[in-house]
């Protein structure tokens, strides 16, 4: 695929266009990387396509290879890998807390202790998230601001 | 927990239990030698035997996270090798006569109380932080609302 970017006014709104001949996995990754940059993520639940707001996202959680974006209500399946998300949301406040999972610290209500070393991160909305062992460093990190 | 923060905990324990140990030689001395008279080598004891008995400690250190099961075999283990540890440097007095067994019960049973209360201490320490991190979590969402 090739790129063009063209310089335009200040006054004018910055869009993307792609010109493809079909919509495949490569130009919907393209598409879910822009809008995760702009703050929303697309993910699939009943077979239909989702625009997620970040700001409304607890965690996100990969299993056998596939991701998962959880809110409140819905579960999401995301294309995107954990790592690029990692990298995309680590600005909005979303920490890696374990090998598969991308915690919203906006989300997390309490933290409390468990066994064996880990941390437990009690959601808004009921749900409790592992903090392992090894991530707890990161953890004091990022609530110290040094994140 | 990363090897530096493991190594400042085993300090941690091994000074608490130096207190412990003070504290345990001085109940049960009382109780069983009260008469004993005690060198100034004698001071180096609780320090030894608190050294030599955070050593097992070690076996409680995983570079890999481990499972519940793995977590619990290690502390049974930990405690297990300081009982063995304490049972061989502490050895009954001469004039002890038939309490033999009392004494290595009463001792055994020292270890048992010094490790749970030590296994307490990390617990509540563990319970302070995650306080202190639920407090730094609230003051960054009250600052990003």
């Amino acid at each position: 695929m090739q790129t063009k970017i063209t310089r335009i006014q200040r006054n004018q709104p910055e869009f993307l266009e792609i010109h493809c001949h079909t919509v495949n996995d490569e130009v919907r990754e393209i598409i879910a990387f822009v809008k995760s940059r702009q703050g929303q993520l697309t993910g699939t639940a009943d077979d239909r396509l989702y625009e997620i707001a970040v700001s409304d996202i607890f965690y996100i959680e990969s299993v056998d290879n596939k991701g998962f974006i959880y809110t409140k209500e819905k579960v999401y399946e995301t294309r995107q890998k954990l790592y690029e998300l990692e990298e995309i949301l680590k600005e909005k406040h979303f920490l890696r807390v374990s090998k598969s999972t991308l915690l919203n610290l906006m989300k997390v209500n309490a933290i409390k202790p468990a066994l064996n070393s880990r941390f437990i991160a009690v959601l808004y909305s009921g749900e409790q998230v592992v903090i392992s062992r090894k991530y707890v460093s990161e953890l004091r990190k990022a609530l110290k601001g040094d994140h | 927990m990363t090897f530096r923060e493991f190594i400042l905990s085993r300090v941690q324990l091994f000074f608490f239990l130096v207190t412990l140990i003070l504290a345990a030689s001085a109940i049960l001395g009382g109780i069983l030698m009260p008469e004993k008279e005690l060198h100034y080598y004698h001071l180096f004891s609780p320090f030894i035997i608190a050294g030599l008995c955070t050593l097992p400690s070690c076996v409680t250190y995983f570079r890999r996270e481990p499972t519940l099961k793995q977590y619990i075999f290690r502390l049974v283990t930990q405690f297990l090798l300081t009982e063995g540890v304490v049972m061989l440097l502490i050895s009954p007095p001469d004039n002890i006569g038939d309490n033999r067994m009392l004494f290595y019960f009463l001792l055994g049973g020292a270890v048992l109380i010094i490790y749970v209360l030590a296994t307490l201490m990390m617990w509540y320490q563990k319970y302070l932080q995650s306080r202190q991190f639920t407090q730094q979590l609230k003051k960054l969402q009250a600052s990003e609302n």
